[in-house]
């Protein structure tokens, strides 16, 4: 799978360049497509950030008309997203995952059927995929249970064992978001850890530095915990804090996070933190703007990219900081 | 002489027991809320609510909370509310991590032509302080603007900063440049040592373990406490204080009596502004990070620790003591829940039914006869 995502971004890379190298007044290849595409969050915010940076460059170097459109993660609005994006007729529509593949259905049967190209990103879609594959429906994103698999893999293989205390702090009732935190949580407790699995309030979810307290208490409380673990793009850059307050050195406690915040890749620079999942979401935005123009202009069916590249550690972060810093990574 | 005899034949009011008399001093029965609250935790989550760490976890990440909770106080007091303070905290936030991190934004780039990266980290350290002059400007003239919205204009407060609340989280953005940042060794500066450094650090030093900031008392929590102080003594003691609670109880009569309430209600916003300034400055220098959404997550928790704290829901009357002791009932909660194992949810739901009883304890105690404007006790 990583094979593929590194030959996708090869080719996008590849893509933008040539179409970048387009002779002035030939027409580029995205000429003419409009494309709808909801970003996530709020404009500006870590994990929306390199997607809509990718999406932008993506348009740019294709020359696609881009609309963004950003729901602060409300599953209601990306729904009422997708029925404005329609209204407005667009080429093609990139959607998210989260509302699930029942509230979906209708909608994207109604969009396919007026010709208009829908694909996804971020969080998986299996059944409209499958049905709507031959149309251009693809998926760019990270499985998210496996992305939280991932970060616990990493998190074991730090030190973490059989027999640990850890807690995970996610959204775990929140439909198709919670799954990295159960993937996370799931891959812990097979290896024999012992997991609080603990939901975050609406609050900390808008205002990461909340989390800090919280968590500082529950370490004093469980001093016998080993390691946290979230998939909150917010909190990950906020638990070297954690661990600081709680008097804690670094490598005391196993932290698992998720993302690339500067703030995070300065801490795992100084083994603070121990892994952060890297989903490059730049190609998160990037690729499904690459997929829109092929399916509209040439009917290339949907392709299915795994964007996790991994975790960062501190074998890999030194050469990104750049790169992070500039909305990349 | 009698008692009678000395109040011209009626009898005299007995005295009212101590107990009774330090109920009805300010703040007090919301403290006694408190300390049954901690009393509670401490037997719930020994471990967590008998040390020290957990308190000082919060003196460290709660303070630009408190700020606003301060000023939204106020403006609730004077009748009327300010929604737009978490994107003021966004964008002077901003401000200030921009002229920390000039390098890496687009309308101050031009300032790190021509340097090198160790002359840039030089100038990081003195154009902060430029920094704190301009967030506090910023977030000062955000809240003139919404003052003038609401005296000017005449929109209603509640109209006006929904609108600029957008306004300022867009401005954010856009002046971010759709970057977040760290704010590199920001803590080894005059500014952090002074604004955000630890005190009393000997008295908290425990173990070999080397911290990458030492334990100790937050110099921004004395900051925010001589902030209150100041704040009580304006609210309490001085003739805008007594505007605003003037304006707050009935705004023509104000105006009727000679103050000037376009004047007043701007001063307010204005002020409001600059502390929701200096609450975003305190939160980037603390975290040491910036991100677009900083701040946002701030609006119901601060406007539910005004009213839990006793300010009026329908203007008049202030409690500076009772939200900043409002704001910490939320926090203890909040985090007792988590170190309990409970999650936030749960948290929610019981800060929820705080914040309903304190609404309806305070409405009962102090004005009893406004309940029937809202429909109680009138069957």
């Amino acid at each position: 799978m990583r094979t593929m995502t590194k030959l996708l971004s090869v080719t996008a890379i590849a893509t933008s360049l040539a179409a970048m190298a387009v002779p002035a007044g030939a027409e580029m290849i995205g000429e003419g497509v409009t494309v709808y595409m909801q970003m996530g969050g709020q404009p500006g915010e870590p994990p929306v950030l390199p997607r809509t940076n990718g999406a932008k460059a993506a348009a740019a170097a294709l020359g696609v008309s881009l609309t963004e459109q950003y729901s602060s993660w409300q599953a209601e609005t990306m729904l009422a997203q997708f029925r404005e994006a329609m209204a407005a007729k667009p080429n093609c529509i990139v959607i998210m995952g989260h509302p699930g593949n029942d509230a979906f259905a209708d909608l994207v049967a109604d969009a396919v059927a007026q010709g208009i190209v829908v694909t996804s990103g971020n969080a998986p879609l299996k059944e409209l995929q499958v049905k709507y594959q031959d149309k251009g429906f693809g998926y760019a994103g990270v499985d998210l249970y496996e992305g939280g698999a991932i970060t616990a893999r990493a998190m074991l293989a730090a030190g973490l064992a059989s027999g640990d205390k850890a807690m995970v702090f996610g959204n775990f009732s929140r439909g198709d978001r919670g799954l990295s935190d159960t993937g996370m949580a799931d891959t812990l407790e097979k290896a024999g850890v012992t997991v609080d699995r603990l939901e975050m309030s609406e609050e900390v979810n808008g205002n990461p530095p909340l989390a800090i307290p919280q968590l500082v208490a529950y370490l004093q409380q469980h001093p016998d915990t080993k390691a946290i673990g979230t998939q909150h793009g917010g909190i990950t850059p906020l638990l070297p804090d954690v661990g600081q307050q709680a008097g804690k050195g670094p490598g005391d406690i196993i932290f698992g996070g998720i993302d690339t915040d500067p703030k995070t890749v300065d801490a795992v620079k100084a083994g603070t933190m121990t892994a952060t999942l890297d989903q490059q979401l730049y190609l998160q935005g990037f690729l499904p703007v690459l997929q829109c123009v092929l399916s509209a202009k040439y009917q290339m069916g949907g392709f299915n990219t795994n964007t996790a590249a991994g975790t960062l550690s501190p074998a890999n972060v030194e050469k990104l900081i750049p790169l992070i810093d500039a909305g990349i990574r | 002489m009698t008692a009678a005899a000395q109040h011209g034949g009626r009898p005299a009011k007995p005295p009212r027991p101590l107990a009774a008399r330090l109920l009805a001093t300010e703040g007090v029965p919301i403290l006694l809320v408190l300390v049954v609250i901690l009393i509670a935790l401490m037997i719930l989550a020994p471990n967590a609510f008998l040390g020290w760490r957990t308190y000082v976890s919060v003196m460290i990440n709660y303070q630009p909370q408190i700020i606003c909770v301060l000023g939204l106080t106020l403006v609730i007091a004077a009748g009327d509310i300010d929604l737009s303070f978490p994107s003021i905290v966004t964008l002077t936030s901003l401000i200030f991590a921009a002229f920390y991190r000039f390098d890496n934004v687009f309308w101050l780039s031009w300032l790190a032509e021509g340097h090198s990266p160790e002359e840039i980290k030089m100038l990081q350290a003195q154009y902060c302080w430029l920094g704190v002059i301009a967030a506090m400007g910023v977030g000062a003239l955000a809240g003139f603007i919404n003052g003038a919205l609401v005296a000017w204009v005449g929109i209603p407060s509640i109209i006006a900063t929904l609108a600029t609340a957008f306004i300022w989280r867009g401005m954010a953005v856009f002046l971010a440049g759709g970057k977040q940042f760290a704010l590199r060794d920001f803590n080894q500066t005059d500014l952090w040592a002074i604004t955000t450094g630890r005190l009393f650090t000997d008295l908290f030093r425990t173990g070999d373990v080397v911290l990458r900031k030492p334990d100790g008392i937050p110099i921004q929590a004395v900051i925010v406490l001589a902030l209150a102080v100041l704040l009580w003594f304006i609210l309490n003691r001085h003739r805008f204080g007594e505007s605003l609670l003037f304006i707050g109880d009935n705004a023509n009569v104000a105006r009727v009596v000679g103050i000037d309430v376009k004047a007043t209600r701007i001063k307010l916003f204005t002020l409001m502004g600059a502390l929701a300034g200096l609450a975003g400055m305190f939160l980037t220098m603390e975290t040491e990070n910036f991100t677009t959404t900083q701040g946002q997550g701030m609006l119901l928790v601060v406007i539910a620790a005004v009213f839990i704290g006793g300010t009026s829901i329908f203007g008049g009357s202030g409690t500076i003591v009772g939200s900043y002791i409002g704001l910490l009932i939320v926090v203890m909660l909040q985090i007792g829940m988590v170190a309990l194992g409970l999650g936030g949810d749960i948290a929610d739901m019981v800060i929820g039914v705080v914040f309903l009883a304190a609404v309806i304890l305070h409405m009962l105690v102090e004005r009893p006869e406004r309940l029937k404007g809202l429909g109680f006790g009138n069957r």
